[in-house]
């Protein structure tokens, strides 16, 4: 019954900011088998793994400005497991030759009441869909391919619509702020994947209307 | 965890906050408890922005406990509660202009760690813009976790030390149906303390100073 440390670091002001790079594609479904195969060759050796997750947007409308935006997810397959809470912060701009979309990214895990508690802090539920696929590993790199559906009554995750005919391929790193290698890498990732999927740096911000 | 009760002791008649400390460190060392370690519970205020006027805007607490120290406890008076892990306070900051965070109100309970067999004993000093509030004293009863199999040990321990400021069965226990158990996540020891704390801050210092 040893003691934990005291720990008398403030959290705020000395935080690591961490940032997503990605970079984004899509293949249609006949083409799944064929990217999966390349995959499981070009990444590390590890079992196969598929996931099945819930993701549910939630908006919290300020006085000014855009809403707030956090993302809460919960495996369906593990559903003991914590859920995950991330917040992602606007695309930083300015280099227009860095490869891949940067964003600050903070992601917490939270126990089961999370969606009461968002309620409470005054979060409304946007959007919610279901999620299921295949994740790879290489190094740093994470490579989700997944398949988006909708879901056709809220809360209700056991029935499903597929939202296309495609799966959406995702290539993404988290890394403290500063590391200007970490696109460099993914592009060349990303290569290796052509002619395949072609992976791009998509602005979220164009795709709204 | 086991079944943990938090109260608050007087301070003893002429004696100062530190006095009154030591003293019970020395009653518990005399019972044969080891000292080990310290511990530091905290709390943070945030009021939430943005309300309609004429509402009393809702506050939300965040809470550490060295206990647990990679998980933070928020939770609303009354309300839902949530534990999450340390990067929820790097997440309020991102929300500082939905919550704002009231720095005066931050309390902070630190103290020393005594184990003494199955009970772990901790007592603190209060503190809140570092004046000292009160002390605190929380008694944990290890092996057990249904509250009313071992509250009347818990209480004839804490008599040992305490003498005549033992407190009753905590109301978070009280509400409870006999016989339920406390699970093991600690929102009702961090209940306990964030009673505890708002007590507190409600008190008037009669201008005695922190020793």
């Amino acid at each position: 019954m040893e003691a934990p440390p005291v720990t008398v670091m403030p959290v705020t002001g000395g935080t690591i900011n961490m940032m997503e790079y990605l970079l984004q594609g899509s293949v249609l479904d006949q083409a799944l088998e064929s990217l999966l195969h390349r995959l499981r060759g070009l990444c590390d050796n590890m079992e196969p793994e598929t996931f099945t997750d819930h993701e549910l947007v939630y908006l919290l409308k300020g006085q000014q400005g855009n809403p707030f935006i956090l993302r809460a997810r919960r495996s369906l397959s593990h559903p003991k497991a914590p859920w995950h809470l991330r917040y992602l912060g606007q695309p930083e701009v300015g280099d227009k030759s860095r490869h891949a979309l940067v964003r600050n990214c903070v992601d917490v895990a939270a126990s089961h009441s999370l969606p009461d508690f968002l309620n409470e802090m005054g979060f409304r539920m946007d959007h919610e869909f279901v999620a299921n696929g295949h994740i790879f590993r290489k190094g740093a790199m994470k490579i989700v391919v997944s398949k988006l559906s909708r879901i056709l009554v809220p809360g209700n995750t056991e029935n499903t619509e597929r939202l296309s005919l495609s799966y959406l391929v995702e290539l993404s790193v988290l890394a403290p702020a500063g590391q200007d290698t970490v696109s460099e890498d993914m592009r060349s990732f990303a290569e290796q994947l052509k002619p395949l999927v072609h992976l791009e740096k998509i602005d979220p911000s164009k795709q709204r209307h | 965890m086991g079944v943990t009760c938090v109260c608050q002791v007087p301070v003893a008649e002429g004696k100062s906050v530190q006095q009154t400390v030591d003293i019970l460190h020395k009653k518990l060392e005399q019972l044969g408890a080891v000292k080990q370690g310290s511990f530091c519970v905290d709390c943070e205020t945030y009021h939430a922005t943005g309300n309609v006027s004429g509402q009393p805007s809702k506050l939300l607490y965040v809470m550490h406990n060295s206990e647990t120290p990679l998980s933070c406890l928020a939770l609303f008076e009354g309300g839902p509660c949530l534990i999450a892990d340390a990067n929820f306070d790097v997440l309020m900051v991102k929300l500082k202009s939905h919550f704002q965070n009231a720095k005066g109100h931050k309390v902070e309970c630190r103290g020393s760690r005594y184990r003494y067999c199955d009970f772990l004993i901790k007592v603190g000093t209060v503190t809140m813009s570092s004046s000292a509030r009160g002390i605190s004293v929380e008694v944990e009863y290890c092996p057990c976790v249904v509250p009313g199999d071992c509250w009347n040990l818990m209480k004839e321990f804490m008599q040992s030390f305490l003498g005549p400021s033992v407190p009753e069965l905590p109301s978070v226990f009280a509400a409870k149906p006999e016989g339920l158990f406390a699970p093991a996540d600690s929102v009702d020891t961090m209940t306990q303390y964030l009673e505890l704390f708002n007590k507190l801050r409600k008190l008037q210092l009669p201008g005695s100073n922190v020793r």
